[in-house]
């Protein structure tokens, strides 16, 4: 019963689109990668020879961005929107979301085509609006020093790119659901799961108090005092400690990486309570997960790899504000001009379709004719009646 | 001058005493053109051949030497002297289709048990419907009678044992009527004989209750003395009569359907199975793996929302939260997403089918401009 109900529970998470749309094996996503950044390269090509011709440039192949530098430049973005949506004091899902959109849009798109700086205010709008704190479009234009145009345009071609799938699965409130549990476990109140053989309530939290400490690599602020026995205050407030450190990774390495691709949100919470504090997280998984299950040696090592994932990560691999500014520049001389102007773009679009200058015309024509009628009533003697004016 | 419209002569009708039939002056035989004046006992005889009413006289003069043709104009059908009979209806087409109705009906006897549906009943009954009516307007007689045969030649057997049932029914109905009544005569004559009883019983007491007096008892006693023997006589009485209704009971449970009075007709209603109550998820549970729901979770993130008026009111229980936390931490625990994306990679490949959610083809979402 074990095994078959657990699939059943695991496939609510396969029914999701992050599983479905959004999950990819570390070979995939770089094939993908590739694959955008070469198409990306042959469309700017095209546009540069174009534009070649016409402006009589410099013949010499433009030097393009390599998809390395693509996808540092996409971090050090990634990054911004954390910091973006902090200053507007958000609700930690609402950065996590925006992360991810931004992330999800550079799978399928590349900076050549639509740099960054002109997609990430919209992505962070977005994610305001599908994570339910809302605000409203010129509140949230003033704030920024954006003009409300801009931040609209894009974000039809962020949704396709998306495949308007807005629902983005995150590990904060799963790691509050463990925080629960530990400390209940820690109070000897525990939930037993069928198939795994605990010594009880009494048994467990004896376990837990003489848990060894956690490794000097730990991320966790907690340190043992006094070489003496644990009572149970410290070991609440080693499990606190263990949160918080959790939920900084979480905030941090976990969305600056792949991981939200290569892993799901519960392996993830956990890999970054195992980098926190790994014996508590041995422990609890022991009493989730029956000894003699086939697929606790993959849980336990899928975990790990996702743990070393968001270890092998550090800030300093973001890149500063002069690359930033280097890289940027470069980009200027290569992109795809045909983008350029997202907001003209975008207001055809609306207007619906091209054949821009006739319709110029018909609405100039048009206002006029009203300005004309509206100053006619002014009249002594009223507008005109043979209809027209 | 104007014309005044000659006064209508209205006929008189009277109703004839013994049989009922409303009479007029002026009715008058088509055949020999008697009419009621000379003849007050005229009465009217019709053949269900054809439907032409006569006087009595005629048919015996005419019908007793052997069947003969129809004398009215234009039918010559011919008749027989034993059919001929008093028209029940005033209106004679109502006569001719009771009598049509009756003969389909005695071929078209089945019954509603004999048929699973209630649509394939009713769907009988349509059809015997259907044929009725051509037989009564005359449209299509030859298919018509030919349907006709054809069921009657089919099902010859059971139009014979549900014509019998029928019969058998009848007879038990008015057994069971006959028994009825006799019952209800016999409770009435069991109450009047206790009635009876009982004035003699006063009476006997009250002479008792002067003879006493007379031969020079004490008079209060004596009084209270008859009163309590009354009493308890009234008494006795009552429970003997109570005694003797439970056993009727008791005998009547026994001999149930003979003594009951049955409608007829009626069938047992069997009560209808209670329906199965609708399972909004057709059978499918989700039992939580990894973790099992305590009842309390001693955070204090969610302990005070425990005990919070506000948000206990509305009937939201803090439980849910922790339901839905545990579930999004262990949700995908068992997901391993590089073997399984790798495989469903491999697949679409092999098919050559992209699905619609294999990741590659995201890349060639390139956006048009």
């Amino acid at each position: 019963m074990g095994e078959a109900a657990s699939t059943k529970f695991n496939d609510l998470y396969r029914t999701s689109s992050q599983y479905r749309l959004w999950s990819f094996s570390p070979e995939g996503l770089t094939a993908l990668r590739r694959k955008t950044h070469e198409l990306a390269i042959a469309r700017a090509s095209q546009y540069a020879t174009k534009s070649n011709s016409y402006d009589g440039r410099g013949g010499a192949a433009v030097d393009c961005l390599t998809a390395e530098e693509c996808l540092r430049l996409v971090q050090r973005y990634l990054d911004q929107v954390r910091t973006t949506s902090d200053h507007f004091k958000w609700p930690v899902p609402v950065k996590a979301t925006a992360v991810q959109y931004l992330a999800r849009f550079y799978l399928s798109n590349s900076p050549l085509t639509y740099p960054p700086k002109e997609i990430y205010k919209t992505v962070l709008f977005l994610a305001c609006k599908t994570e339910a704190t809302h605000m409203t479009l010129s509140e949230y234009a003033r704030r920024i020093s954006t003009p409300a145009d801009e931040v609209l345009a894009p974000e039809y071609k962020v949704m396709q790119a998306l495949r308007f799938t807005l629902d983005v699965r995150q590990p904060y409130r799963g790691l509050k659901g463990v925080l629960m549990e530990l400390l209940n476990l820690a109070e000897g109140m525990v939930g037993e799961v069928e198939g795994v053989e605990t010594g009880g309530a009494k048994a467990l939290q004896a376990e837990m108090l003489a848990l060894e400490m956690p490794p000097k690599t730990a991320q966790t602020m907690w340190r043992v005092k006094e070489a003496g026995k644990l009572e149970s205050k410290d070991l609440t407030d080693r499990i606190n400690a263990a949160y918080s450190a959790a939920r900084t990774i979480l905030d941090g390495p976990a969305l600056l990486t792949d991981a939200y691709f290569l892993f799901t949100p519960s392996q993830i919470l956990l890999a970054a309570l195992h980098l926190a504090d790994e014996p508590l997280t041995s422990f609890y998984l022991r009493t989730k997960l029956p000894l003699d299950s086939d697929l606790r040696p993959k849980v336990l090592t899928t975990i790990a790899a996702c743990a070393e994932l968001l270890a092998s990560f550090s800030g300093s691999q973001i890149l500063s504000k002069d690359e930033r500014a280097a890289l940027e520049q470069k980009l200027e001389g290569c992109r795809d001009l045909s983008t350029r102007d997202l907001v003209g773009s975008h207001a055809v679009a609306k207007r619906g379709g091209d054949g821009g200058e006739e319709a110029e015309e018909k609405a100039r024509k048009k206002k006029a004719a009203r300005e004309k009628h509206l100053k006619e009533g002014d009249d002594l003697f009223g507008p005109s009646l043979n209809g027209k004016g | 001058m104007s014309r005044i419209a000659p006064p209508k002569v209205m006929p008189v009708y009277k109703r004839d005493p013994r049989t009922g039939v409303v009479q007029s002056q002026d009715d008058v035989c088509p055949v020999c053109k008697s009419a009621r004046y000379m003849n007050p006992s005229l009465r009217f005889l019709v053949n269900p051949e054809c439907y032409h009413k006569m006087c009595e006289s005629c048919v015996d003069r005419m019908f007793s030497h052997g069947p003969a043709a129809c004398p009215i104009k234009g039918c010559g059908r011919t008749l027989r002297k034993h059919r001929f009979r008093e028209q029940t209806f005033e209106d004679i087409k109502v006569e001719r289709e009771v009598d049509i109705r009756k003969k389909v009906g005695a071929t078209f006897n089945r019954r509603e048990e004999d048929f699973e549906t209630l649509l394939a009943y009713n769907d009988y009954l349509n059809d015997v419907e259907d044929i009725t009516f051509n037989l009564i307007n005359g449209i299509d007689l030859e298919e018509t009678n030919k349907k006709f045969e054809a069921y009657t030649r089919a099902h010859g057997k059971e139009i014979e044992e549900n014509a019998q049932m029928a019969v058998q029914e009848r007879q038990s109905f008015s057994a069971a009527q006959k028994l009825e009544r006799q019952q209800a005569r016999e409770r009435r004559e069991a109450a009047r004989r206790e009635e009876e009883e009982e004035k003699r019983e006063v009476e006997e007491n009250r002479r008792d209750v002067l003879n006493r007096l007379a031969s020079g008892a004490d008079a209060e006693t004596v009084a209270k003395e008859g009163q309590r023997v009354q009493l308890k006589k009234r008494m006795d009485r009552q429970a003997a009569t109570e005694r003797q209704r439970q056993l009727q009971a008791a005998e009547d449970a026994h001999s149930e359907c003979n003594n009951k009075f049955v409608i007829k007709g009626l069938k047992t209603k069997q009560k209808p199975a209670p329906e199965a109550l609708v399972d909004p998820f057709g059978g499918l549970r989700l039992v939580d793996s990894y973790f099992t729901l305590q009842d309390d979770y001693i955070w204090e993130g969610i302990q005070e929302a425990r005990k919070d008026v506000k948000q206990t009111a509305g009937g939201y229980d803090v439980r849910d939260y922790a339901h839905r936390s545990l579930v999004a931490a262990f949700s995908g625990l068992g997901v391993f997403v590089a073997d399984e994306i790798t495989q469903r990679d491999q697949l679409a490949q092999k098919d050559g089918v992209v699905g619609e959610d294999v990741g590659l083809k995201d890349a060639e979402m390139i956006h048009a401009p």
